[in-house]
């Protein structure tokens, strides 16, 4: 199966892409999730839907699990429209809950469970919901009282999966999504990377990442089966390993991290079955996109680009014999996405050039939950962007080359100053990820009363390496201007913190204060 | 112990903890990539002022005499000499 890209240097005031679908990838409307989900369930009970540890549930078998949930939800005493919590762990009874939920056109809030327990508190508050449940068989979770009740919101008819956005900032961001934007999204992802009945797709992520509406959701749309790595082995190497080649899927989709613990731990052609292969969420490090080839010897791979407010917006197939530059780039939106490139000034930059990324795509929510956060962020600015239009100003900065391909240059928030310099983290972590004895890098500015901002830089290096401070202060200082060089530099042989959704823990590079 | 082994030393105390002695080239470039700050300089400066009794004047604050190990070492040299020259003129 081919990958769909629309012309290069697609712009707002650009054309259709060629797909045959209208200008905003609306029609023809695809079956509704639960819908699709229900007819792979009568017509073909036995295909298998989730491999889970040594079980596999069929079609069947999950949709007589989501009938008891949806007998559960259908006894709660709930308003129309009024949204419940659910804190679920990955599991197939978590997917059971989130089926009954999507059944019954019930809107739900889907936030990791790992998140403190008053955290979690406040947020099912600020979305409203009075029920907080766990799948059938899990337990309960006891939660505080919130402070202080939060006035109910108003949601969009039609609303059902409710995400967080990942929380490198406070409080995490309550994303409302349309059903309607999710089965957009659904077909999406069925018609490039073929997700349906006879497929594997390996789910890696965590079931309340935005990475599961297309390795989980969008396969139960498809009727293809999804293997569930459980989160709480999803950092051993081994049981990872395991489980993709007993199972042999044809579509994979991870954060960085998986696939680093993959090309460490597996021989060469050792994922043969993968025909699909694709990296989101973060940067990648040199020597695990050089030893992506040899792993996965048949697989097509990919650069995901995506938020989640507007879910994937661009699409990179990279050349496999040119797998090792780095940085990839995130190449051309996907049908239905409009970009948009902003100069620090708030003009647009038509053609080859630099500028903030803003995308508006098929896929996305129209605003926060907590509407009074949407400001700077959901826009039908800037200038020249075309009447009623509602975007997203992602934040990342790029740079668009003369083929039309996007490349992530940093990110807007990361840009401080450092001796009236203006540098941008991320800038300076792609630097160190080039090093090939780097594995993870993490920077973060700290408020220097002398300098504005001073820098400090942790990388994980590989194991046997020898690398130290002063030969990594010689790569950067070959590759960034001076004051971007951080001042502090710890090298270290164990991974880096990770936040709860596997990306580097850029506060964790602070100094406690 | 030479100079040389000296002011290595003290650049690896001071600045470079997990660098050791034959790691840290004569010639290497510590300025540029940030082994030493402006703030680092004066702490440099303090340390040779200290160490082979030699007074720096603001005239000798030219970064490019603490840019390597063999400039810190000929810098000292040089002072050397001229104050030896002083003393015996």
């Amino acid at each position: 199966m081919t990958t769909r890209s629309p012309a290069p240097g697609q712009s707002a005031t650009g054309t259709a892409p060629a797909t045959g679908q209208s200008a905003d990838g609306t029609d023809p409307a695809p079956l509704a999730l639960p819908d699709a989900f229900t007819a792979h369930a009568r017509t073909r009970p036995d295909a298998p839907a989730l491999l889970w540890h040594e079980r596999t549930l069929s079609y069947g078998e999950l949709a007589h699990l989501a009938e008891a949930e949806r007998r559960r939800l259908a006894a709660l005493d709930l308003a129309p429209g009024e949204p419940v919590g659910v804190l679920a762990v990955k599991s197939p009874e978590a997917i059971a809950l989130v089926l009954a939920c999507l059944t019954e056109r019930r809107p739900f809030l889907l936030p990791s469970p790992q998140l403190a327990p008053a955290l979690l508190a406040a947020l099912f508050a600020q979305a409203g919901a009075r029920r907080v449940l766990a799948p059938l068989g899990q337990d309960a979770p006891a939660l505080p009282a919130p402070a202080q009740a939060a006035p109910v919101p108003t949601l969009a008819a039609g609303t059902s999966f409710m995400l967080t956005t990942s929380g490198s900032t406070d409080l995490p961001k309550i994303v409302p999504l349309g059903q309607s934007a999710v089965d957009r999204f659904t077909a999406w992802a069925h018609d490039t990377f073929d997700l349906g009945p006879g497929r594997v797709v390996a789910s890696y992520a965590p079931l309340n990442f935005d990475l599961a509406l297309l390795d989980v959701w969008a396969t139960l749309a498809a009727g293809g089966t999804c293997l569930l790595i459980d989160p709480a082995h999803a950092l051993n190497a081994r049981h990872l390993l395991t489980q993709l080649t007993r199972h042999r899927p044809h579509v994979m989709q991870a954060v960085p991290l998986a696939w680093a613990l993959l090309t460490q731990s597996a021989g060469a052609g050792a994922l043969d079955s993968v025909e699909h292969a694709a990296f989101t969420g973060d940067a990648i490090d040199a020597r695990t996109l050089a030893a992506l080839p040899a792993l996965l010897p048949n697989a097509a791979l990919y650069n995901i680009y995506g938020c989640t407010e507007t879910n994937d917006s661009f699409l990179h197939r990279l050349d496999r014999l040119d797998a090792a530059a780095l940085p990839v780039p995130i190449g051309t939106p996907l049908p239905g996405v409009r970009t948009l490139l902003a100069a620090a000034d708030g003009t647009l930059v038509h053609g080859p050039g630099s500028g903030e990324l803003y995308v508006s795509t098929p896929f996305q929510a129209a605003g926060y939950l907590d509407r009074s956060r949407d400001t700077g962020r959901f826009t039908t600015q800037p200038e020249g962007a075309g009447h009623g239009r509602r975007w997203f100003r992602t934040g990342d900065l790029v740079t668009r080359d003369e083929r039309g391909l996007l490349h992530l240059t940093g990110r807007s928030d990361f840009q401080v100053k450092v001796r009236g310099v203006a540098v941008n983290t991320a800038e300076v972590e792609r630097v160190l990820l080039t090093h090939p004895e780097v594995r993870e890098a993490a920077v973060a500015a700290a408020p220097d009363p002398l300098t504005g901002k001073r820098l400090h830089a942790a990388v994980q290096r590989a194991p046997g390496s020898a690398l130290n401070t002063l030969t990594l202060r010689e790569h950067l200082a070959r590759n960034l201007p001076r004051a971007a060089v951080p001042e502090k530099l710890a090298i270290h042989d164990e991974p880096l913190a990770k936040t709860p959704t596997g990306k580097v823990d850029r506060k964790a590079v602070l100094p406690t204060p | 112990m030479s100079n040389i082994t000296r002011i290595k030393r003290f650049l690896i105390d001071e600045f470079l903890p997990d660098v050791t002695p034959e790691q840290l080239a004569d010639d290497h470039d510590l300025l540029s990539d940030g082994v030493i700050d402006s703030l680092g300089v004066l702490k440099l400066i303090a340390w040779v002022e200290d160490h082979f009794a030699l007074p720096v004047d603001d005239t000798d604050l030219d970064p490019n005499n603490f840019r390597s190990v063999a400039a810190i070492d000929a810098f000292i040299t040089e002072r050397r000499a001229q104050a030896g020259a002083t003393v015996g003129g």
